[in-house]
C-alpha cells in the first residue's frame, strides 16, 4: 500500500497534464510551449540555423506532439519525458530539414553526425500518409472559412464550450445554435473536399 | 471525403455523440454494429472525426504565434532559483540599505509607521510557475499574474480556490501578499492573520512579517511590533529598532 501510494502522485501530475492538453486548456499550453522553446533555440542556433528557423520547426514540433497525445500515440510517464519528447521531435524535424535538398547544397555534411535519427512515432505509414493529407485540408478549408463560421466552431470544438454557454454568447437560443453550427459543418466540409 | 451524400443535422449530432463518448449504452451498440456492416457508413464516421481534428489543429496553430511573442528571456533561470535563496539575496541587500540609510539619516530623519513601511515593503517575488508542480493549474495561471503584478487578476482566480480549500495556508498567504502588493492592507490583514495561526510553517515566518509590515502602515504601531517580533527574517529586527527610536 505505501508503494501504491508513493506511485500515486506522480501518475495524478502527469495525468492531469495530459487531461488539460487533450482539452486544449490554453494556459497549460502556453506553458508548455513557452517552458521548452528555448532549448531548441538553441540547438538550431547552434547547428546553422537561424532564430525563423528555429521557431517554424519547433511550432511544428509542438503540434505534431499535441497531435500524438491527442491521438494516445504518445502517453508520457511524466513530465521530463513529455518535454524530452518535444525536444527529440524538433530536433529530428531539423535534421531533417538540413538533409533536405533545399538545404543540401550549402552545408557540409559532416555536421550532421551529432544528430541521432530514430523517431519510432514519426515514421508513417501509406495509410497514414493519406489522414494526413486529409487533415491538411480540412485545415486549410477551416482557415478559409468565414469568420462567423470560425468563431463558432472553435468555441465549440476547441474551447469545447457547452451549447448553452454559447447560445448566450451568441444571444440565440439552443436550437438555432445547433442549426448554424450545422450549416457551418456543412460548409467546411464543401471547402475540405474542393481543397482535396 | 464523402460529401456526396448529404449529412442531415441529427446524423451529424449523432456521430459527434459517437466522437465524443456520449452515447448510451445501447445507442453504441447499435453504432458499432453499423459501424462494422456498412464501410459508406464507417469512412462518414472517419471524415467527421478528421473534421473536427482539423478544426482543433488548425486552431490552436493560429494561437502560437501568441504563446511565442511573451517567452520570458530569463526562462531557464527562473525556474531554478530556489525562493530561499532569493529571499537571503533580498534580505541582505535590504539589510545593507537599512544600514547605509540609518547611518545617514539617524538624525535628521523622524520616521512615521508609514514611512517606515514604504521603506522596507517590496512584495514576496512568489512562487516558481514550473510545470512539475502543476498540481493545481490554476493555481500556477493566477501565480503568473501575480508576478506581472495583475495582483486583482491574481486574487479573483485564487478566491474561488479558498472557497473549497479555506484553510489552505498558501493560498491564504498569497491571496494577502496580493492584497498589500496591490496597497490594500486592510484586505491582505485577515488573510495573513490567519497563516499566522496555522500550524503549517512553510509560510508561517513570511506570514508574521508581512502582517507587521501591513499593521504598519495602517498605523497600528503595537500590533506590528508584536507580529514583526515573532518573524525571524533579519529585516524585522531593523525595523523594530527604526521604529523604537
Amino acid at each position: 500500500m505505501r508503494n501504491l501510494k508513493i506511485i500515486h502522485s506522480p501518475n495524478r501530475a502527469i495525468n492531469q497534464l495530459i487531461e488539460a492538453i487533450k482539452i486544449n486548456d490554453t494556459h497549460v499550453l502556453k506553458e508548455l510551449y513557452q517552458n521548452n522553446y528555448r532549448k531548441i533555440e538553441i540547438l538550431v542556433l547552434k547547428n546553422s540555423g537561424t532564430i525563423d528557423h528555429a521557431k517554424d520547426i519547433y511550432q511544428d514540433a509542438f503540434l505534431a506532439v499535441w497531435q500524438n497525445i491527442k491521438q494516445n500515440k504518445f502517453q508520457p510517464q511524466n513530465e521530463t519525458a513529455l518535454n524530452g519528447y518535444l525536444y527529440t521531435i524538433a530536433k529530428n524535424k531539423w535534421m531533417d530539414f538540413l538533409r533536405s535538398k533545399e538545404y543540401k547544397k550549402t552545408v557540409v555534411t559532416s555536421k550532421l553526425n551529432n544528430f541521432s535519427i530514430k523517431d519510432t512515432h514519426l515514421d508513417l505509414k501509406d495509410d497514414d500518409i493519406l489522414k494526413e493529407n486529409r487533415l491538411q485540408n480540412v485545415m486549410q478549408a477551416f482557415k478559409d472559412l468565414g469568420l462567423p463560421c470560425r468563431s463558432l466552431l472553435m468555441k465549440f470544438y476547441f474551447e469545447k464550450k457547452s451549447m448553452n454557454t454559447i447560445a448566450e454568447e451568441l444571444q440565440l437560443d439552443a436550437a438555432s445554435t445547433r442549426n448554424k453550427k450545422y450549416r457551418c459543418m456543412q460548409k467546411l466540409r464543401k471547402l475540405a473536399l474542393k481543397e482535396h | 471525403m464523402d460529401l456526396d451524400k448529404n449529412m442531415t443535422q441529427e446524423e451529424l449530432a449523432h456521430i459527434e455523440r459517437y466522437i465524443n463518448n456520449n452515447l448510451t449504452f445501447e445507442e453504441l451498440s447499435i453504432f458499432e454494429e453499423k459501424l462494422k456492416n456498412n464501410p459508406d457508413f464507417k469512412n462518414q464516421v472517419e471524415d467527421i472525426k478528421t473534421l473536427l481534428f482539423g478544426i482543433e489543429k488548425q486552431a490552436l496553430k493560429e494561437q502560437l504565434d501568441t504563446f511565442h511573442k511573451d517567452i520570458p528571456i530569463e526562462v531557464i533561470e527562473d525556474k531554478k532559483q530556489p525562493k530561499f535563496r532569493f529571499l537571503n539575496f533580498k534580505k541582505t541587500a535590504v539589510a545593507a540599505a537599512v544600514i547605509i540609510a540609518l547611518g545617514s539619516f539617524w538624525y535628521t530623519n523622524r520616521s512615521t509607521p508609514k514611512s517606515v513601511f514604504a521603506k522596507h515593503y517590496t512584495p514576496d517575488p512568489g512562487l516558481p510557475t514550473t510545470m512539475s508542480s502543476s498540481d493545481n493549474f490554476i493555481f500556477y495561471d493566477a501565480m503568473v499574474n501575480y508576478k506581472r503584478k495583475d495582483y486583482l487578476t491574481a486574487i479573483s482566480k485564487w478566491q474561488p480556490l479558498l472557497l473549497t480549500k479555506p484553510n489552505n495556508d498558501t493560498l491564504n498567504y498569497f491571496i494577502g501578499s496580493a492584497y498589500l502588493a496591490d496597497g490594500k492592507e486592510k484586505e491582505a490583514i485577515p488573510y495573513l492573520k490567519k497563516v499566522t495561526l496555522f500550524k503549517e510553517e512553510t509560510f508561517k515566518n513570511d506570514a508574521f512579517y508581512y502582517l507587521g509590515l501591513a499593521y504598519l502602515k495602517v498605523n497600528n504601531v503595537e500590533l506590528a511590533k508584536k507580529n514583526l517580533n515573532f518573524s525571524t527574517i533579519d529585516n524585522s529586527k531593523d525595523i523594530l529598532s527604526e521604529l523604537e527610536d
